[in-house]
């Protein structure tokens, strides 16, 4: 579309414009005496007219100087913000909003009828106009500000409208009492007043501040990774002379900060979309008849604006439900003895490298046996499998397509396309949905998302001789398979491979096979075997592969059409070692394979699986023996482990040390597992690597037993839960307190690579 | 193709005009490219393969911090593939970047439009579809390859079609 830069400039700055007024206008409902939100919204209003007149927007400008007539008068205090000011004012939002989109869909104002807004907003002006003589100063202000226009009232107008070269002063003079001198300056006063500060601080921030196109921004991105790929081929070339250190040291740096930068450049404040949400809720809990509180928390939370983009809908809609569905109408709230007004609220937090938006509402709740009893009603699950679940697990059910609870479908929500969309659009970037609900108290829906797309964990896999990256997000655990236990691993079912994965059946796909059809169709008996189990749209697989590499933060590149064509594959990244891999699409891959199953197992995993990840995070720990005792870890925490010769530990001082591809891991070895094995360097020792903080520590360990979840001690005769212990399989175990391994001494000014990488993603959040 | 008629049409008004070409050789033949396509040369080049691409696609490269897909020129012709390192022509199409996986990249060669014929007859079909007509060298052909007719999203659609 042809547009000039002047128009462009316009469009932008008067949306921007038009969201500050929004958000104004939600605030002034609360505050309808608040002279600074009325100047705020005045002035955005007073922009927009102002500069369509410069560019020739007749209709966009005769809408603005309605409302501005009736802004004026609220400025000036002769009007209060009342309900039907406010509807008004939203009316005129709308109103600009869509003259806006024409414009911008087609470089011209368009046709459309503004009468009706238009009269409604002269309309609210009236009660300030009790005398009739303003009134009729007022059309003839109107006239003569919007270019003689073929006015309607000629004749009435006329007598009154007599300080002609002042218009404008004349009607304000006239609306006000006679003692106007002092109440007009008073109204300048307090305009300058609120409008110096804020002059300013638009000042400052537009020098400060630039445009850029998302596009180059994206570009951006992919030329760092590109550099950071080339430093670490110059860190490998130069590693062996000591003249180019100093310098490849500082292109690491360098390269490291600039990187961060970019990143940084990507992020918005998740205010972005928070910001729409006190305008939707205040129109759905008038047309519900709800009485609404929203509370907003963590607005300066950031997020890549791709994810940003990618929330708002799904975000929208858990808003609505929790109106719909949650806040019962006051009178109900009062009969249960709850404050006639609900609150709703929306809190963004960052949690290591995911940002968590919460959405609660001190509502109804769900009701479990309605839930139930729906699922059963719908064929989602039969009555048999359902009264096998507990209530956390039922709820899960309300994430299945084709189901609601809403009594009756009302026009908001309650099509029975509700939370499904939810998951499954939270589940494309990578991001998990749960919810949490008491019956009569709320709801509390958490939506989990990565912190940015363009970066994501991944691990390296290995078969028919090449690397592939497996997306962390769907990956729940592995499982390792010896050679020797090749033969008996795998169970079959007339031709179906299955694995028995803590007592359940887990069906199998050959990665190998599955890429070069007509492979082998077994586990090897010469090297050990590896099942990723996969968690791809509810569904659950063991994906087998030939080995396993680290895992690896990736820089995911898009494939051509012809690639991506071949569904078996959402990517590309470039390795640290610079070799090429695929990414795997674990969803695809599920589909390929045919993987699907019966809905009302689906159903029964789907909860399991979530129910499980909740555990997993609340209570499960992973067994380790430590000389001769039994120990917890938290499993949340448990990164990976590892298995290596106790040669490879070194010390600093007294204290063990791992050198792990170049970053130092303390090993905590309190119990002395090391100690006993002092004297053999070949000896095989564990190290289980957790996370404690931004840091890893590492453990050393004799044996790995087992995961396990955890149940609460509590001391007797109180109820105060017990901590440091933690009750598995019926034995009272010590859990491991990562947080008192003690720092090693080093620079805090050099970490690795992703250790500054990391830190640069915590400081863009914060 | 449109460089194809261009030529022709060019022919006919009896104006000849000089055209800079890239030349490629593979197996015994020798190509060309006309310069104006190729956005890079990258020598040296061992793409990793894509299981379950179709079978034309010579793999992926990494090529300026994007991932590239690559056209093998040999097996479009029904060669036996070759081992070892191969030259990649970065080239740009009505659908975007693609690599064309050759055996080695030669001179530059400034050729005559005058001196081009279209595809003879008696071309079999799949390589019909492929090349440009070619150019009259003083001793041997230069067979023209337009960049357009190798675009991967073409030879796929054909594939499937």
């Amino acid at each position: 579309m042809a547009m000039d830069e002047l128009t462009r400039e316009f469009l932008i700055e008067s949306q921007e414009g038009l969201d500050r007024m929004e958000r104004c206008l939600t605030e002034l409902e609360e505050q309808p005496q608040d002279a600074g939100l009325i100047g705020d919204i005045f002035r955005s209003v007073h922009t927009i007219k102002g500069t369509t007149g410069f560019l020739g927007f007749k209709r966009l400008e005769r809408l603005a100087h309605a409302g501005e007539n009736l802004l004026g008068l609220l400025r000036e205090g002769k009007l209060t913000a009342d309900g039907p000011i406010t509807t008004g004012l939203l009316q005129l939002l709308d109103g600009l909003r869509s003259i806006l989109k024409t414009i911008e869909a087609h470089d011209s104002e368009g046709d459309g009828e503004d009468e009706v807004l238009i009269g409604r907003l002269e309309e609210l002006q009236a009660p300030a106009q009790a005398h009739a003589k303003p009134v009729r100063a007022r059309a003839g202000v109107h006239t003569a500000g919007a270019i003689a226009d073929a006015s309607p009232e000629p004749p009435a107008a006329a007598p009154p409208a007599a300080p002609a070269p002042e218009p404008v002063q004349a009607a304000r003079n006239q609306a006000a009492s006679p003692a106007k001198p002092p109440q007009v300056k008073a109204s300048v006063e307090a305009d300058s007043e609120a409008g110096k500060p804020r002059t300013q601080a638009a000042g400052t921030a537009a020098e400060s501040t630039l445009r850029v196109d998302v596009t180059l921004l994206n570009r951006m991105m992919n030329l760092v990774g590109e550099l950071v790929l080339t430093r670490n081929q110059v860190l490998q070339a130069t590693a062996a002379d000591p003249n180019l250190t100093l310098l490849s040291r500082r292109l690491d740096m360098v390269t490291a900060d600039l990187r961060e930068s970019v990143m940084k450049a990507r992020m918005q404040p998740v205010s972005n979309i928070f910001s729409k949400m006190p305008r939707i809720v205040r129109d759905l809990s008038q047309s519900l008849g709800r009485k609404v509180r929203l509370q907003m928390e963590g607005q300066e939370t950031e997020l890549d604006k791709s994810l940003l983009e990618a929330i708002k809908d799904p975000l929208t809609h858990a808003v609505r439900n929790s109106l719909d569905h949650g806040i019962e109408p006051p009178g109900v709230r009062q009969a249960a003895g709850k404050d006639p007004e609900g609150t709703l609220r929306l809190r963004a937090v960052q949690e290591g490298s995911h940002v968590v938006i919460e959405v609660s509402d001190d509502g109804a709740g769900i009701a479990v046996d309605k839930v139930r009893q729906k699922a059963i009603e719908k064929g989602l699950i039969t009555a048999e499998r359902a009264s096998h679940l507990a209530e956390r697990e039922l709820l899960q059910l309300i994430f299945l397509p084709g189901f609601s609870t809403a009594a009756a479908v009302t026009n908001v929500s309650g099509r029975g396309v509700g939370m499904d969309v939810v998951r499954t659009n939270v589940e494309k970037i990578g991001g998990k949905v749960e919810i949490d609900s008491r019956q009569g108290k709320g709801t509390t829906l958490r939506l989990r998302i990565p912190l940015t797309l363009a970066i994501i964990p991944a691990l390296i896999v290995r078969s028919v001789g090449q690397s592939f990256a497996l997306p962390q997000g769907a990956l729940s655990e592995l499982v390792h398979v010896p050679p020797e236990l090749a033969r008996t691993a795998i169970e079959w079912m007339e031709g179906a491979p299955l694995y028995r994965l803590r007592g359940k059946l887990l069906p199998l796909v050959f990665l190998d096979r599955m890429l070069m059809p007509g492979s082998t169709h077994k586990l090897s008996t010469e090297r050990d075997n590896f099942i990723a189990v996969l968690n791809a749209d509810g569904r659950q697989f063991g994906l087998v592969v030939d080995g396993l590499a680290d895992p690896e933060e990736i820089v995911v590149k898009p494939l051509s059409g012809v690639l991506k064509s071949i569904g078996l594959y959402s990517g590309a990244t470039v390795l640290g070692n610079a070799d090429l891999a695929l990414i795997l699409d674990p969803g695809s891959i599920a589909l390929k394979a045919g993987v699907t199953m019966s809905s009302e197992e689906q159903t029964g995993r789907g909860a399991e699986e979530e129910a499980e990840d909740e555990a997993a995070k609340t209570m499960e720990y992973l067994l380790v023996e430590v000389a001769e005792r039994q120990a917890a870890v938290p499993l949340a925490d448990v990164l990976r482990i590892e298995q290596l010769k106790v040669s490879r530990i070194e010390y600093i001082g007294y204290r063990p040390v791992l050198n792990f591809e170049g970053q130092l891991l303390p090993v905590e070895d309190s119990s002395g597992v090391l100690a006993a094995v002092a004297g053999d360097p070949e000896a095989q020792i564990i190290v289980v690597v957790c996370r404690e903080g931004a840091r890893q520590v590492g453990i050393a360990v004799s044996h790995v037993l087992d995961v396990a979840a955890g149940g609460d001690l509590f001391e007797a005769g109180t109820s105060a839960r017990a901590g440091g212990v933690t009750l598995l399989k019926n034995r009272v175990t010590g859990v491991v307190d990562l947080g008192s391994v003690p720092p090693l001494p080093v620079d805090e000014s050099a970490p690795g690579e992703w250790g500054q990488f990391a830190n640069g993603m915590a400081e863009a959040v914060r | 193709m449109s460089n194809a008629s261009a030529a022709v049409n060019r022919k006919e008004k009896a104006a000849a005009t000089l055209v800079e070409m890239c030349s490629v050789r593979l197996g015994k033949t020798l190509f060309g490219v006309p310069i104006t396509h190729i956005l890079e040369i990258v020598g040296g080049a061992r793409p990793q393969p894509v299981p379950l691409a179709p079978s034309f696609v010579g793999g992926l490269v990494h090529y300026r911090g994007d991932v590239l897909t690559t056209v093998s020129l040999r097996h479009l012709l029904g060669l036996p593939p070759m081992d070892g390192p191969q030259d990649i022509l970065v080239l740009e199409s009505s659908g975007g970047c693609f690599g064309l996986l050759v055996d080695s990249v030669g001179e530059v060669l400034t050729v005559s439009s005058a001196d081009h014929e279209p595809n003879p007859s008696i071309l079999d079909e799949r390589r019909r579809a492929l090349f440009a007509g070619a150019y009259k060298l003083k001793d041997s052909l230069l067979v023209m390859l337009d960049p357009d007719r190798l675009d991967p999203m073409r030879l796929g659609g054909a594939q499937a079609a």
